[in-house]
């Protein structure tokens, strides 16, 4: 079968220490203000998390009244969907698939016209509102341009008046390494392999422990998943 | 029929004049805004569209009237209409053109503007308004053309063709840009069936509104006297649309309010009395809905110039409102709607960089750019008004063979 990356996360591993998406922030040099990844805040027996909106008051808040308190975390970012509506409503092809199941950006060729910002279910687009302001006066991370296919797909001072997002770390996992939100998680609550593989350590944890997605029901296909707080067959370290 | 008075030419300049000042202004503006970035305008990540989208929309709606108007003249040969014909056609040329200098500002890479040509994705509902827009334009304009002719040397047939092609067109263009917002699964306000029907019939409302207006100035500016047949199928058309444009919005608020669908109800929470925007929807149904329909609809009301007029622009305000909300009640709530929420990107110190709830209000470069293109819009259409009045005294003046 054909290779297709994707991602799985443990919810229940997850303790909400934000160091997926600190990284996140310095390997891709992003501005401040800008978040490619973040971890929300949500309830343990959320039920495909989204599913019901709950506007919940603030991070780390939890749920319910003392004593009945109850509390999980959600990290965020792009689905890398199979059928993405941004990728459809993208009117230049800018937003485009590689075969191995990434969603990326081609710099060079956006418009800024943020009709992908309307289409994304998942709300992890962001877009270069201005010229980046950074809190260190030096670049951080992954520092040069990466192409594929001649398409400018990372580059560490974006253009500005273009969209952005995860690009599941394309020039690490193109060169044999693992995204950094998973390489740097300190609870190991990620896995990141080919979900085309049914032998892989992600779609053998997928198929045992339950692996859910996103809005799974809109039919986008991410190729992110989830292993709720609460699921039937969950294995206990 | 149409009975001209002599026109008052010197008020015609100053006006003019300031207009063209006003446009420039707004032409500064968005120099202003190219250097700095769309920071300068109140659109966020959450709410990434704002006052240009809701009005590129807006003015899309205002251009169908004209060629409605103009279509339904010469199509079904409703006489009372004919002398709208040509202020039809170019009320719709303009405003559909206006419709897409709107996009311009909005977009971050107006210097790429190109890609849609060199690399268009048919599969966006985009790429499909762009073209319908493209070829609307072209149409109206080659209409008008054909219509400012000397009458013995006009092209009849093709202005017939052109009309009967005018209103699959104009019902093209409405649903298209209905689209961008109904097909969105990621929008539960926007992804509705009804939106293209809603949009061709709120254009049908707010372009016979907008003529309506027009015709009023000119009659009371430019010396032209319409008869009461006319302002009767204007008031019966603004009457039937704004009938039938409550009954779809009406539709919509049953289904979603009797489903209580969380998902589909927290955008319309927002647009009750007592949420947000819910002043918007009181300028929607009684300001620029139940009390323009009275007021056309009542005999002792009806064929009065100054009753059609209120009920005009009381019509046109409910239009922009309703086009106001939708841009930002659909984008406000991400489906995912749990905290800390969707990052800004932008940064302002001191201030949280993250929104639950979209947040969006338009910044003085936004207004200065609405005022001008505005201004521009009414500019173009005294400047082309003049040039025709000239041809329409004389004529027999030496025209270049067409």
């Amino acid at each position: 079968m054909l290779k297709r990356w994707g991602m799985v996360i443990d919810q229940n591993k997850c303790v909400g220490c934000w160091t997926c998406a600190v990284a996140c922030k310095s390997i891709n040099n992003e501005p401040l203000g800008v978040h490619w990844n973040r971890v929300l805040t949500t309830r343990p027996d959320e039920d495909a998390p989204g599913k019901e909106p709950v506007a919940a008051t603030a991070i780390d808040v939890p749920h319910g009244e003392f004593p009945d308190l109850e509390l999980a975390y959600q990290p965020l970012a792009c689905q890398h969907c199979t059928d993405a509506p941004c990728r459809r409503v993208c009117p230049v092809n800018a937003t485009f698939r590689r075969d191995d199941g990434m969603v990326l950006i081609d710099f060079e060729r956006c418009i800024g016209c943020r009709t992908c910002f309307a289409a994304c279910p998942y709300g992890v687009r962001t877009f270069n509102w201005q010229r980046g302001q950074y809190g260190s006066d030096f670049e951080v991370g992954y520092g040069r341009d990466y192409r594929w296919n001649d398409r400018l797909v990372f580059t560490p001072e974006r253009p500005v008046g273009v969209a952005e997002k995860c690009t599941g770390c394309v020039e690490r996992i193109d060169n044999g390494q693992e995204p950094m939100c998973v390489a740097v998680c300190p609870a190991g609550a990620r896995v990141f392999g080919d979900l085309g593989d049914p032998d892989s350590e992600i779609s053998f944890t997928i198929k045992q422990q339950g692996g859910r997605q996103l809005l799974a029901d809109l039919g986008t296909g991410p190729g992110v998943y989830y292993l709720p707080v609460s699921r039937p067959n969950k294995e206990h370290i | 029929m149409v009975e001209r008075k002599k026109a008052t030419a010197s008020g015609g300049y100053i006006v003019m004049s300031v207009l063209a000042a006003i446009a420039m202004i707004g032409f500064g503006a968005w120099i202003y805004e190219l250097v700095y970035g769309l920071a300068v305008t109140g659109m966020r990540n959450v709410i990434s569209w704002g006052l240009y989208i809701f009005t590129f929309a807006y003015f899309v709606k205002l251009s169908a009237g004209g060629l409605i108007v103009a279509s339904t003249a010469e199509v079904f040969g409703v006489s009372a209409l004919k002398p709208l014909t040509r202020i039809g056609v170019l009320t719709a040329a303009i405003c559909v053109a206006v419709a897409a200098m709107f996009i311009i500002p909005d977009m971050g890479r107006p210097d790429r503007l190109l890609n849609l040509l060199m690399h268009p994705n048919f599969r966006s509902p985009i790429v499909w308004d762009i073209s319908i827009i493209a070829l609307y334009l072209a149409m109206s304009v080659i209409e008008f053309g054909l219509l400012s002719a000397p009458p013995e040397r006009q092209w009849r047939s093709l202005i017939k063709t052109l009309a009967i092609l005018g209103l699959p067109a104009a019902f093209a263009l409405h649903s298209i840009t209905a689209w961008i917002f109904g097909v969105q699964i990621s929008r539960p306000y926007w992804n509705s069936a009804l939106m293209a029907p809603m949009f061709v019939v709120s254009a049908i409302l707010c372009g016979s509104s907008l003529i309506a207006l027009i015709a009023a100035l000119l009659q009371r500016f430019a010396g032209f006297r319409f008869e009461s047949s006319t302002w009767r199928a204007l008031a019966t058309m603004m009457a039937a649309s704004l009938a039938v444009d409550l009954y779809f919005v009406f539709c919509e608020y049953v289904t979603v309010l009797w489903g209580v669908v969380p998902r589909d109800m927290i955008p319309y929470r927002m647009l009750m009395p007592n949420g947000k925007f819910g002043a918007l929807t009181a300028i929607e149904w009684i300001v620029g809905g139940v009390g323009p329909f009275v007021l056309l609809v009542l005999p002792a009301a009806r064929a009065r110039v100054g009753y059609i007029v209120t009920s005009a622009i009381l019509i046109l305000a409910g239009v922009y409102a309703f086009q106001i909300g939708l841009t930002n009640v659909g984008e406000a709530n991400p489906l995912i709607q749990l905290p800390p929420g969707t990052s800004l990107g932008t940064f302002t110190d001191g201030a949280s960089v993250f929104q639950l709830v979209g947040q969006y209000a338009p910044t003085w470069v936004e207004y200065a750019i609405l005022a001008g293109l505005v201004a521009f819009a009414v500019l173009v259409f005294m400047v082309v008004y003049r040039l025709l009045g000239v041809q329409m005294r004389e004529p027999q003046s030496s025209l270049p063979a067409a």
